[in-house]
């Protein structure tokens, strides 16, 4: 598994959440993932190409996403990534789990500060 | 196609460069926008994306092996998962390579013995013929006549052909020290029946054995033993019995047929004239071929059918035949011992593996938070299964791995198995028994792993986190841990039962009463085919017995003309006792022993009434003889058998009258798996025309080791006649030892296995019991809390342990009485108490148990209700 950039510090299988989530939001090409995921959080999270490119080819493989060629606006051709159903649905649960737990962290930490 | 996965892999690396260097090439075009130079953006996209050559080395990777690293990484993850818990993977490990180690043992002997192919033609289709001489409905096998075999061979109409072979000594000399050699007389078309052919040379065809020619085929062994494999083999002269035979072929190493994988020497057997009509004549051995689509049962019908037509005009008493596979007997009481050794051993592996289900089951419990965090995380359950799973895997190679180690010195162990009907096998490690073994760790991971896999994974998020410590599954798991504790326990008290009874049948056959003193007794053979005339034979017997008493060491020494222990004998007579209507004599056979007056001194038999033979039985007119008891008891139930008249040997007006003036106490002529037979014992020296057996066995008891006065012997031998080989030298411990070496095999490993499953067995109602107080510590503190004593709560434990327990002795007692019976052709005709086995049996295992439980129990009974409850 990649390794996220040291900025960040990913838990693992989070990269996974984070990428579908901005590919559900339309197709879209890996640099457009990379420059998204750092605009959207504030530059908190950048993700190097060694950690981005095997992520997306694994979530292709495993059919979460799937790939064309298609021209960008200036022209060039680029791979374009879109969600599959079966994407979405793992979107779904991830996210779902993921609030969870993070309720279920902030609870435990929550309950560590207050006072016996 | 390969051209097209070469194109697309091509096509593939041509996308995966595009993609990363449209990447690239964006980038430094939106830092060139912002205001940096070219080179300089360059050199910070360079640093910011990495490595272009190593991100493309993991997008492969990504895509070739996504099935291998996810197994990788599972086994990797199993593996620190277990050497995290050494305790648990060594015992678990130890358990399995106990279960797989004894399996795999136990299947290379099947394997060799049972499965693999004979060395004939298509030897599924071979089957032996037998004569069913009883009268009841049980199928017994005795040799046919060889003019029942003319007539078969014309009549039947299942067999493409049928052959048969007749036993005969063989004396070779001259060319080289006089040795016997086991040796078989052969229709001539035994070769193309089994299909078979010489290594060198050719075989004798049927017009040979028509003619009677003196041709010999030969064994390796016997080429390269005496001949030292001389290359002029072919055409070579050989004195067989003094008669001169051409040597015209040998067999190849691996050829064996029965009745023993060492004979030496196959000639024509040439039957006389008379033979064909003799219906009384019985000692072939007959094989046939099966025609296709011909089944066993079918063909045994029809010859049953065929057999009764021709003894109904030709012979005394009509009888039917039986048809047997050639397996069966080449494997004889092997087989069975084989198949309820296979299956103890299975019993052994399931045990461990439901020792290890109870093990891991304990553990899935224990590991729930980690699954829930886990889940969490967003591991999928299908994962987490697999993942459990490829633990389980790797614990089932690395048991198998050990199981082998251990299986190695037991297949040294088990070759002594291989029956001496069967050729010479070596149980080695090849690709089926590793296969085999494989499967067997494969289906074992599955036993132990899958219920407890899929129970873990189950484990939700929330109830693993929430219930702290105490795990998911709570009631719902103990159902399923306490039928394994009742599976483990039924099959713990059947395999103790079968041992128990294998236990008591050998040591009955161990303790047998031979009739003889064993110790210091050596025993050999010499032919006395040169002595066919009695003065010459009484001459040289005597002569030899008295230079064998001469010898320092010797006691005494004596004939017989057959030794004690012989499998299969076939010397027998029908007698007559004065006074019974002649109708009886049909259905008395006994067998027949021809001795001097010093055998039953020198083999130390008793007598139960009466007297030995004396120097004034000599040839005195009055002609005595000696019965056992079998045949006193038959005969004079009730009343003294001293006295009485009988004709044996010939029963008809020409026969002698015997008077009986001793009875013996029973000697075990026959071997150790046969019942015992009335016997005769007739007085060589009286010399009587009629029917004579000539004494070649001799019997030398001795005061010194047996074995170091065999030289002294033989010298002694070849000072009278240079030309008499001596052979089967054996002292009569060892021919009795060999003779139990399937029981003492079958019973050494039948009790192995019997108590490590009573090891196993407690060891899992321990592990369950300690981990439930474990477990229940709260709820035991409560109830302490609530007022419960320390008895009432080591009473409510024990008592759980040993309900478990009782539960699984009443399934195991319905699966010792199935095995028992199955387990009847191992016990040799003896019938040990089967309900007091089982009560002894179950006894053990009680005891066992209600330490396995009281430990627990008892820590449950001193659980402090204050640290329990603050422990929650």
């Amino acid at each position: 598994m990649g390794m996220a950039s040291p900025k960040s510090d990913l838990p693992q299988g989070t990269l996974d959440l984070l990428i579908l989530k901005t590919v559900a939001l339309g197709p879209v090409h890996g640099y457009a993932i990379a420059q998204r995921l750092q605009q959207i959080s504030r530059d908190v999270v950048q993700v190097p190409g060694g950690s981005l490119y095997p992520a997306l080819h694994r979530l292709e493989n495993r059919k979460l996403l799937v790939a064309e060629w298609r021209q960008t606006e200036t022209g060039r051709d680029a791979k374009f990534y879109r969600l599959t159903s079966k994407g979405r649905a793992y979107l779904e649960a991830g996210s779902a789990r993921w609030q969870r737990l993070s309720e279920t962290v902030g609870l435990i930490l929550a309950m560590a500060e207050t006072p016996r | 196609m390969i051209l097209r996965r070469w194109l697309r892999r091509n096509d593939r690396e041509a996308n995966l460069d595009k993609e990363l260097s449209f990447h690239i090439e964006e980038r430094v075009a939106g830092m060139v926008r912002s205001g940096l130079s070219e080179e300089d953006a360059r050199r910070r996209v360079r640093l910011e994306f990495g490595a272009v050559e190593q991100v493309k080395e993991e997008c492969r990777d990504v895509r070739l092996t996504h099935w291998a690293e996810t197994f990788v990484r599972d086994i990797r993850y199993a593996w620190r998962n277990l050497c995290r818990n050494p305790g648990f993977a060594a015992v678990a490990i130890a358990t399995l390579a106990l279960g797989i180690g004894g399996l795999t043992a136990m299947f290379s002997a099947f394997d060799t013995i049972l499965i693999r192919p004979l060395p004939y033609a298509n030897a599924d289709q071979l089957v032996m013929v037998w004569d069913d001489l009883s009268k009841t409905d049980d199928r017994t096998r005795s040799a046919p006549a060889p003019a029942e075999w003319y007539e078969w061979r014309r009549f039947n109409t299942v067999f493409t052909d049928i052959a048969g072979t007749q036993p005969t000594d063989a004396t070779l000399s001259g060319d080289a020290a006089p040795e016997q050699v086991p040796a078989r007389k052969a229709t001539g078309n035994l070769w193309s029946v089994l299909g078979v052919r010489p290594l060198i040379g050719r075989v004798f065809h049927e017009e040979e054995d028509r003619n009677g020619a003196r041709v010999a085929v030969i064994s390796y062994g016997l080429w390269m033993r005496r001949y030292g494999g001389s290359p002029d083999m072919l055409g070579r002269k050989i004195d067989v019995n003094d008669t001169p035979y051409e040597v015209i072929g040998v067999m190849p190493r691996d050829f064996y047929f029965l009745p023993a994988r060492d004979i030496d020497l196959w000639i024509p057997a040439s039957f006389p004239a008379w033979m064909r009509t003799a219906f009384g004549w019985h000692d072939l051995q007959v094989v046939a071929r099966l025609k296709a689509r011909v089944t066993r049962e079918q063909a045994e019908q029809s010859m049953a059918a065929l057999s009764l037509q021709i003894t109904a005009k030709a012979f005394p008493r009509p009888h039917r035949t039986v048809v047997t596979w050639l397996r069966e007997d080449l494997a004889g009481k092997t087989q069975t011992a084989l198949v309820v050794l296979l299956a103890a051993s299975a019993a052994l592996l399931l045990i461990a593996c439901v020792n290890l289900a109870n093990l891991l089951l304990s553990r899935g419990l224990a590991r729930s938070r980690e699954v829930a965090v886990r889940v969490a995380l967003g591991a999928g359950r299908g994962r987490l299964a697999a993942q459990l799973l490829t633990e389980s895997l790797l614990l089932a190679g690395l048991g198998a791995f050990a199981g082998l180690a251990l299986a190695v010195p037991v297949m040294r162990f088990l070759a002594g198995l291989v029956p001496e009907t069967m050729g010479p096998a070596r149980l080695t490690l090849d690709w089926r028994v590793l296969a085999f073994s494989a499967a067997a760790a494969f289906a074992a991971a599955l036993a132990f792993g899958l219920v407890p896999a899929w129970r873990a994974s189950r484990t939700g998020p929330q109830s693993g986190l929430r219930e702290g410590g105490r795990g998911a599954g709570g009631a719902r798991s103990y159902w399923f841990q306490h039928s394994l504790i009742v599976t483990e326990t039924a099959l713990a008290v059947s395999l103790l039962t079968c041992g128990g009874l294998l236990l008591q049948t050998f040591r009955h056959l161990r303790n047998t009463d031979l009739g003889v003193r064993q110790e210091k007794l050596l025993t050999f053979e010499t032919p006395l085919f040169r002595y066919q005339e009695f003065g010459r034979r009484d001459a040289f017997l005597t002569a030899l017995l008295e230079k064998i008493r001469g010898i320092p060491g010797v006691i005494n020494a004596g004939a017989t003309s057959q030794l004690p222990l012989k499998l299969n004998d076939a010397s027998a007579t029908f007698y007559w006792i004065a006074g019974q209507p002649r109708e009886r004599i049909r259905d008395q056979v006994a067998l027949i022993r021809f001795v001097t007056r010093d055998y039953f001194p020198t083999i130390g038999a008793r007598l139960r009434e009466g007297r030995f033979f004396e120097e004034s039985d000599r040839r005195s007119d009055a002609q005595v003889a000696i019965v056992n008891e079998t045949f006193a008891n038959r005969n004079f139930a009730g009343r003294s058998a001293i006295g009485a008249r009988f004709k044996f040997g010939n029963v008809g007006d020409q026969g002698y009258w015997y008077r009986i003036v001793g009875v013996v106490k029973e000697i075990h002529e026959v071997g150790m798996e046969e019942a015992e037979r009335p016997a005769v014992y007739s007085l060589h020296e009286q010399g009587s025309d009629q029917l004579m057996l000539p004494p070649s066995g001799i019997a030398v008891r001795t005061a010194v080791e047996p074995a170091s006065i065999v030289p002294a012997i033989r010298q002694a031998l070849w000072s009278i006649d240079k030309n008499q080989p001596m052979w089967r030298v054996q002292s009569l411990e060892d021919m009795f030892a060999r003779q139990l070496s399937t029981p003492t095999q079958s019973t050494a490993l039948m009790s192995a296995f019997a108590l490590l499953a009573l090891l196993l067995a407690s060891v899992g109602l321990y592990g369950v019991l300690s981990y439930a107080v474990t477990q229940r510590t709260g709820e035991i503190g409560v109830r302490m809390a609530l007022g419960a004593t320390s008895r009432e709560i080591l009473f409510t434990f024990g008592k759980r342990g040993l309900v478990l327990t009782a539960t699984g002795l009443a399934i195991g007692w319905g699966l010792s009485i199935a095995a028992s019976r199955f387990l009847n052709a191992l016990l040799y005709g003896f019938r040990p108490d089967l309900i007091p086995t089982i009560a002894v049996a179950s006894l053990i295992l009680l005891g066992v148990a209600a330490l396995a439980c009281l430990s627990p129990a008892r820590r449950a009974s001193r659980v402090d209700p204050v640290v329990a409850l603050r422990s929650e």
